[in-house]
């Protein structure tokens, strides 16, 4: 569904994207994962034609990004970073107007879906400027599903949002992941790649540096870490290929040692030797 | 290259071949520029904006304000002195003013609102991912602009309907208007788009739109500036306003300045939508 090859992205002379290349299929939720900077947005922007790159090609469905970008259009819905809602206009009235650009048929029926969907349906009358945080995201994401898109982009959809805010936020995504529609999200959470993607790519300073599902991922650093706290303070992760191993590992360190499942953020720690911030 | 291939799902193509030329990272054709569906969603969402605001108290008295302001202190103040051509330099005035506050009004609200949209609001994003065509945004724009300094011009000339002496809505004046609003709200396109922050469409604002309203025949006449001055004057657009808006029939004149502005209007239009079709964060 989506096919990037060899994308280049600079300002100025930063290098925002050097080079990245990858396929996503179709139904696929996919994650590119990457601390701030690392070229998620800008890859997001490119793909959803508010970036043109500087070299290499990107298509989706078929079709290319940038000479194609209006028929590409009626094909996604995007989640941005910032909350870009007019706050002056009530929910319904920031609805009917993305509904009426993309000509949405049945435009009321569908306002009443997705808001439904979204759990916003008592607050249509509302200006956004009243709404919670939470709220706001919700409304993006219910813009977004407006069109009834077969690709749907989100990028980091729970930044700024408390832990339960950010769970109802996962079950939207993994709803609309079961309706068979693409999904590409950008995330510098762990769990929450490792919680709705199918397949996870990591980004460091606009290079791709590794691809798979979280599960392969993490077998390739092996199942289990050991946290181990040496006494000047430091955190020293040993990993191991299975749980005795692990044990095995903890008891022959000294005392402050815990033995956990690897996560996402030691995949990222092992290949760049950085902390995701 | 940074390659790391291992997708689960053969990925579905469509009719473009994957391996398409770097130089088709441009964005395409003229007729698309001009193909102007789409405008509608663009100018009333930025109606239901100016609704909300119309609403306000504050926003309908700062409307007044400026042109009050000028109306009192040179019409009924300076103005008692001065004759022009053996008329009230009131009637002289007022359309003057008409031109300088839909220039104004129509200019800064689409500069700045178009400025902010897309620096900080970001709202901007949601037209440039909408499938219409830049030219569909840049008449939205325009049009939304146009109301908002004709609204302000509406109250002018309302005031000036009830100010003493001798002053008439002719036809003229009322072309002159609405095309001195088009023209002003396609060159905020230009300088929403161009700002790289708020406070640069200050700056611009300040550079050119302030000088005009007030070298271009607003408050006296053309023929009074020092020659030197007046081949800089009649290069600036809001001076052909000037003498259009003041003629009570299209003389030679008149219709010369009319060209002009409908000149500026097409070349500040085909610009702004240049603008808008090249946009890239």
């Amino acid at each position: 569904m989506i096919q990037v090859n060899n994308i280049r992205k600079t300002y100025g002379k930063v290098t925002a994207v050097d080079g990245v290349s990858f396929s996503i299929g179709k139904g696929e939720v996919f994650g590119l994962l990457g601390p701030n900077g690392a070229g998620k947005s800008t890859m997001i922007r490119i793909l959803t034609c508010l970036t043109i790159p500087d070299g290499g090609s990107a298509a989706i469905g078929g079709r290319h990004v940038v000479a194609e970008a209006s028929s590409i259009k009626s094909l996604i819905g995007v989640v941005p970073q910032e909350n870009n809602l007019d706050r002056e206009l009530s929910v319904e009235e920031n609805l009917l107007i993305y509904g009426k650009l993309h000509r949405v048929a049945d435009l009321p029926q569908r306002t009443v879906q997705v808001l439904t969907d979204v759990d916003l349906l008592e607050r249509r009358d509302s200006l956004v400027s009243g709404l919670s945080g939470g709220m706001k995201r919700r409304l993006i994401i219910a813009r977004a599903l407006l069109t009834d898109p077969a690709v749907l982009f989100l990028d980091e959809p729970s930044v700024g949002l408390d832990p339960q805010i950010r769970r109802q936020l996962w079950d939207i995504v993994r709803r609309v992941g079961r309706t068979g529609r693409t999904v590409l999200l950008t995330t510098h959470y762990i769990e929450e790649a490792d919680a709705l993607c199918d397949r996870v790519g990591v980004l460091r300073k606009g290079r791709l540096i590794a691809l798979d599902t979280p599960a392969a991922l993490k077998q390739m650093v092996g199942p289990f870490v050991v946290d181990q706290i040496t006494e000047d303070g430091r955190l020293v992760q040993h990993t191991a290929r299975d749980r005795e191993e692990a044990h095995e590992l903890a008891r022959t360190l000294e005392n402050g040692c815990t033995v956990r499942r690897t996560n996402l953020e030691d995949v990222f720690i092992k290949l760049t030797g950085e902390r995701i911030e | 290259m940074n390659t790391l291939e291992a997708t689960k799902e053969k990925p579905e193509m469509g009719g473009t071949p994957l391996n398409i030329p770097i130089s088709q990272n441009k964005r395409s054709s003229l007729t698309d520029i001009f193909n102007l569906i789409g405008w509608y969603p663009v100018f009333l969402r930025e109606m239901l904006l100016f609704r909300r605001k119309l609403v306000k108290m504050g926003y309908l008295v700062s409307a007044m304000l400026v042109p009050l302001i000028y109306l009192v202190v040179f019409g009924y103040g300076l103005g008692k002195s001065v004759k022009l051509n053996g008329g009230d330099y009131l009637t002289f005035l007022i359309p003057g003013l008409v031109a300088m506050s839909s220039m104004t009004n129509s200019y800064t609200w689409v500069a700045s609102a178009l400025n902010l949209n897309r620096l900080y609001f970001k709202t901007f994003q949601i037209l440039i991912q909408a499938p219409v065509s830049a030219g569909a945004i840049m008449i939205g724009e325009v049009l939304a602009g146009m109301v908002k300094g004709l609204f302000a011009a509406s109250l002018l000339i309302f005031m000036g309907l009830c100010a003493p002496g001798h002053f008439h809505v002719t036809p003229i004046l009322i072309l002159a208007t609405i095309l001195n609003c088009f023209m002003f709200s396609c060159l905020g396109v230009i300088t929403g788009m161009l700002a790289k922050s708020h406070e640069d469409t200050s700056t611009y604002n300040n550079f050119f739109i302030l000088p005009m309203s007030f070298f271009s025949g607003t408050f006296f006449p053309l023929d009074r500036m020092p020659p030197i001055l007046k081949g800089i004057i009649y290069l600036l657009p809001l001076s052909h306003t000037n003498i259009l808006i003041r003629k009570t029939e299209l003389d030679g004149a008149g219709l010369s300045s009319l060209l002009v502005m409908i000149a500026y209007t097409v070349v500040f239009l085909v610009i702004g939508t240049r603008l808008i079709k090249k946009y890239s964060e």
